[in-house]
């Protein structure tokens, strides 16, 4: 078996609120193969958001380990390389339009050349908004927002993505499609997904189904 | 084009929206105070440089001047006229005379020139507004404009001359007149030269002051591209420790230190403007950098380093600057075109423009800008905008991705 696209042992991740500390994560184990798609849901402010911060290294556990399969990049080019992160709230830049937002990604990465814009394009096309790249933000939908940045997350070929709640701000008949693009880019492409939902019905969609409670995965 | 600059040029100018708010008043903020610089600067400049013409115009770059009277004038003229760098020499003799016209009395300044070889030194004749300068002789003379105009004497009338010498005579019951014709008029541009000269041959002058055959001094032109400084040296190197030669700079030092310290007064106050302008710029990136919290946290999780986002910032300070001081030198080099099309709509609405002449001594308001005057600006202006880009973007690199996304 290769080695698995990212590995987590012992997660902890606690909170200072006031005088109280508040233990979100108390050793979460993950194992991550590639191409595998694995949701997780919990209860609001159980801890789901802080653990993916922690899977993208957007912050530093308490205590345990992360390994990610081999990547020779560390901190910042680690994410741009390895990762690709959906968010909730979309998160476009609204001074650049459709195109210019996805191939933002490869442009931290590298110069932008005509690879890339080809790949933007494709990646535009494949979330089916080739006709709407020159439109920027405020002229989409939340919907076509979110297929813009599920197009980022997936430019510079990452081998991991992170989706957190991609469909909390989009109406159900929209999460539905925006989730099952999501699987079928990643299907396509064997990247490993870990999805971040409240919606049962979005989490049933994954090959593994993990539900995070009193700080552990389950 | 590394995305950080991209990304700060999308966010100062936008494809398909307005010139954003933010960009439009720290650019015209930064602007504003270039403009005033170039202008202030540009106007004291001129101050200066027309002094230096009007100088150099009627009395050459550099002066030779004796204790008392420079004896045998023509052997100094020769000795002088071979030193490397002279273009030419000529002498003169200086005084005040009483003239009158139809009773009308006035005490100008004489310049008596020698016909011969003033024009090597001082072309007066560009400036003859009527009659001739070659039909001066010695029972005539030339008047600045102003002194015709107040006396009300035309080129052809006759002007009578008295001296300090005739009134200093006690031998005589009554003092007459020398007469001599008016044979031009001529107009430098400086108002106290055109109130009050009269230009007359040497000989005139000198029998009119009773040099017989000594002359006040010498003016010098030097050879265009020619060291000043270097050439005084050399012709004091020439002459007897008496008679010394003194560049227009040396005798004019005191009225142009002044000149320099006010120019560095008002460039030292005006750069405040600019730093008003910078301080406006930093505080609105520092609006920008908490408006965009989360778009900071996006690149971050993206992929950015600390580096490149602060650099995204700074650099939008940099383009505020370079934006603005670019406006700045248009409207700056536009104002100082127009400036006397500006002073005269100023002056008619004021009712003031001969005050103005009068106590500038210019008919018109001068403008010239040393390259140094205007590479000083714009290094003041981009340094200052840069620096107000630099706590902004220090501040939007501080911020942690995962608080930035977390933000409200």
């Amino acid at each position: 078996m290769s080695d698995p696209v990212l590995s987590a042992r012992g997660l902890a991740k606690a909170f200072r609120s006031g005088d109280r500390r508040i233990e979100v994560l108390r050793g979460v184990d993950l194992a991550l193969a590639e191409g595998e798609t694995v949701s997780i849901r919990g209860e609001s402010g159980c801890g789901k958001s802080t653990l993916l911060n922690l899977l993208a290294g957007l912050d530093a556990p308490d205590a345990g380990t992360l390994a990610w399969g081999g990547s020779p990049d560390t901190g910042a080019r680690r994410r741009a390389t390895y990762l690709g992160i959906v968010f909730q709230s979309f998160y476009l830049i609204p001074e650049l339009d459709a195109l210019q937002n996805v191939l933002l990604a490869a442009r931290i990465l590298r110069g932008p050349g005509a690879a890339e814009l080809a790949r933007a394009r494709e990646l535009l096309d494949r979330v089916g908004l080739a006709a709407r790249a020159a439109h920027l933000p405020a002229q989409l939908s939340g919907g076509e927002r979110q297929r813009v940045a599920l197009a980022r997350a997936l430019m510079n070929a990452p081998r991991l993505i992170l989706a957190d709640e991609p469909t909390g701000n989009l109406d159900e008949q929209t999460g539905g499609a925006i989730i099952d693009l999501l699987l079928g880019l990643s299907a396509e492409t064997r990247t490993t997904l870990v999805l971040v939902t409240h919606n049962a019905a979005h989490a049933a969609k994954c090959a593994r189904q993990l539900v995070l409670q009193a700080g552990r995965l389950g | 084009m590394p995305w950080y600059l991209y990304l700060a040029l999308k966010q100062l100018f936008p494809t398909g929206r307005r010139f954003p708010f933010f960009t439009a008043i720290s650019t015209l903020s930064v602007a504003l105070g270039v403009m005033l610089l170039i202008v202030v600067l540009g106007v004291m400049g001129g101050f200066g440089h027309q002094i230096r013409r009007m100088i150099v115009d009627t009395e050459g770059e550099i002066q030779i001047k004796a204790r008392g009277l420079v004896g045998d004038y023509r052997a100094v003229v020769q000795r002088v006229e071979r030193v490397p760098g002279v273009a030419g020499a000529t002498p003169y003799a200086a005084g005040i005379l009483m003239v009158q016209y139809q009773n009308k009395p006035a005490f100008p300044q004489m310049r008596g020139l020698d016909l011969p070889s003033v024009d090597r030194v001082v072309p007066l004749g560009k400036f003859v507004t009527a009659g001739s300068l070659d039909a001066l002789d010695d029972d005539s003379v030339i008047l600045s404009e102003g002194l015709a105009e107040s006396l009300g004497i035309p080129v052809g009338g006759t002007l009578e001359i008295y001296t300090p010498l005739m009134l200093a005579r006690k031998d005589v019951e009554v003092i007459l007149p020398h007469s001599v014709r008016v044979v031009g008029v001529l107009r430098i541009g400086h108002q106290q030269l055109d109130s009050s000269t009269v230009y007359c041959t040497l000989r005139l002058a000198q029998d009119l002051y009773g040099l017989v055959r000594d002359v006040h001094g010498l003016n010098v032109r030097v050879q265009p591209g020619a060291d000043e400084d270097a050439v005084v040296a050399r012709i004091n190197a020439l002459l007897p420790p008496e008679v010394r030669a003194f560049s227009w700079r040396d005798s004019f030092a005191d009225f142009l230190w002044v000149l320099q310290l006010e120019k560095n007064m008002m460039t030292f106050v005006l750069l405040f403007v600019v730093l008003v302008a910078a301080f406006l710029t930093m505080s609105l990136l520092l609006v920008l950098v908490l408006k965009k919290t989360r778009e900071i946290g996006l690149l971050g999780a993206l992929g950015a380093s600390r580096r490149q986002i602060a650099l995204c910032f700074c650099l939008q300070g940099v383009g505020i600057g370079v934006v603005g001081t670019a406006a700045g030198l248009g409207l700056g080099f536009t104002v100082l075109h127009f400036r006397n099309d500006l002073v005269r709509a100023l002056t008619h609405l004021t009712g003031g423009q001969e005050l103005l002449a009068r106590f500038y001594q210019f008919s018109e308001l001068p403008a010239h800008l040393a390259s140094r005057d205007v590479v000083f600006i714009v290094v003041a202006a981009l340094l200052l905008s840069t620096l107000a880009g630099i706590i902004p973007a220090v501040m939007a690199a501080r911020l942690k991705p995962v608080e930035a996304l977390r933000s409200e």
